[in-house]
């Protein structure tokens, strides 16, 4: 037990870390809500349901107040809205579970021409990601054909219901496997091959998609012979070079 | 430990990641391992024939197995975390238990129970090591943020 309290009692000083920069965040925000002390709640919620007409708003805000000892008004109190402790409230209330996706700037991807939809960090990022999104469709796809299969063979007159499970399931892992770790492994040989092609020209571009697309197919089916090898260079560039106007179309 | 982490994606994406990480190192891994191992049983003269056919059966099937484990148990850890709405070694352990239990599904009730505590076993001694480790790595820490956090506290909440 004396075991169990110490898992539990050494996560404290961590996770009491953040606070104190929130804090920190806090405490310069309401030094500056002083320029308009306690709005009222109507205010601040029509304030923060329309954020961009609430810009305007200052100096109407600001005409029954200028007896607070307020300095000469400047750029930053037009601003001073935003700046509003009221609505930062919900924010220093949840600062407990907010999950923001914070990456390294400096550890972002440099190569140009290479930002997708989720932020990457590098080669590994793109090769975890880039083969899980594969790996995971093809198990999905094939698990539906495994399903369809499964589903429409036949299994002598009058099967009963759990041995046409037992066949669905048989063939979503028999077809469901397979199709996921072939398109896994082509896609791991796919995103090595295009990293190191973005790492070698310095950019990334269409070309270098079809170029690992095509390095990638020959060698999933070099061990065939050429000819294959050839076909599925082809095949693969095609489809690279595919995707590739399909995402400059959109 | 979880709020220090900002160095993985946030939950739903993380999944991927966890699948192709997984599977990845399974393939590669089983790429080199099954490489060696089907050389070393093959006869003289047909070494290289011999492991690139144990590579292209195996490895495959191993990042398979590899992938899955690891992209159910990042699903489960997910899906825990937003259920409990907390982080501790807890939501490993209990992902642990469900992923041993949902891969021995089909083997019946009473082995999947026992996968599933092996599993959850398993993940409690790591998560034990892990928090072993960090507490003999963190130990200078809290001592030079306790006096730093007590003027800290009461500014929140006025």
């Amino acid at each position: 037990m004396s075991f169990l309290s110490g898992l539990f009692g050494s996560s404290k000083p961590e996770a009491e870390k953040e606070p104190s920069a929130s804090a920190d965040l806090f405490n310069s925000t309401t030094f500056r809500s002083n320029v308009n002390p306690s709005p009222s709640p109507s205010d601040a919620s029509a304030s923060s349901s329309s954020s961009s007409s609430s810009i305007p708003q200052p100096p109407s805000n600001a005409s029954p107040v200028p007896a607070v000892s307020q300095p000469a008004p400047t750029a930053l109190d037009a601003f001073s809205t935003s700046f509003d402790a009221a609505r930062l409230h919900p924010l220093a209330g949840l600062s407990d579970n907010l999950e923001l996706l914070q990456l390294d700037e400096d550890k972002l991807t440099e190569i140009e021409g290479a930002a997708s939809v989720l932020p990457s960090r590098g080669w590994t990022d793109d090769l975890c990601v880039g083969t899980g999104t594969t790996y995971l469709s093809g198990l999905v796809l094939g698990g539906m054909w495994g399903a369809k299969e499964g589903l429409s063979r036949p299994l002598g007159n009058n099967p009963s219901f759990k041995l046409r499970i037992n066949s669905i399931l048989n063939g979503c892992t028999r077809r469901g496997s397979f199709t996921g770790n072939s398109l896994g492994v082509l896609a791991i040989f796919y995103n090595l091959a295009n990293s190191s092609l973005d790492s070698v020209r310095g950019k990334h571009d269409a070309y270098n998609a079809m170029g690992a697309a095509a390095l990638s197919g020959a060698i999933y089916k070099s061990s065939a012979g050429l000819r294959p090898a050839l076909v599925g260079a082809g095949l693969m560039t095609a489809a690279a070079g595919g995707w590739s106007a399909f995402k400059t179309m959109v | 430990m979880s709020h220090g982490d900002h160095s993985r994606d946030p939950c739903p994406y993380v999944i991927l990641n966890d699948f192709g990480g997984a599977f990845s190192m399974g393939a590669i891994g089983g790429g080199i391992w099954h490489g060696i191992k089907g050389a070393r049983n093959s006869p003289r003269g047909e070494r290289f024939v011999g492991s690139l056919s144990a590579i292209k059966a195996r490895a495959p099937v191993l990042g398979g197995n590899f992938g899955v484990w690891g992209g159910l148990f990042s699903s489960f850890d997910c899906a825990v975390k937003g259920y409990r709405q907390k982080e501790d070694p807890w939501n490993a352990i209990i992902s642990g238990f469900l992923t041993g239990g949902s891969l021995a599904l089909r083997a019946g009730p009473r082995s999947a129970f026992g996968s599933a505590v092996g599993c959850g076993i398993l993940l409690g001694v790591f998560e034990g090591v892990g928090v072993l480790m960090n507490r003999m790595m963190a130990q200078p820490i809290p001592q030079m943020q306790l006096p730093e956090q007590a003027p800290a506290t009461p500014a929140v909440s006025a």
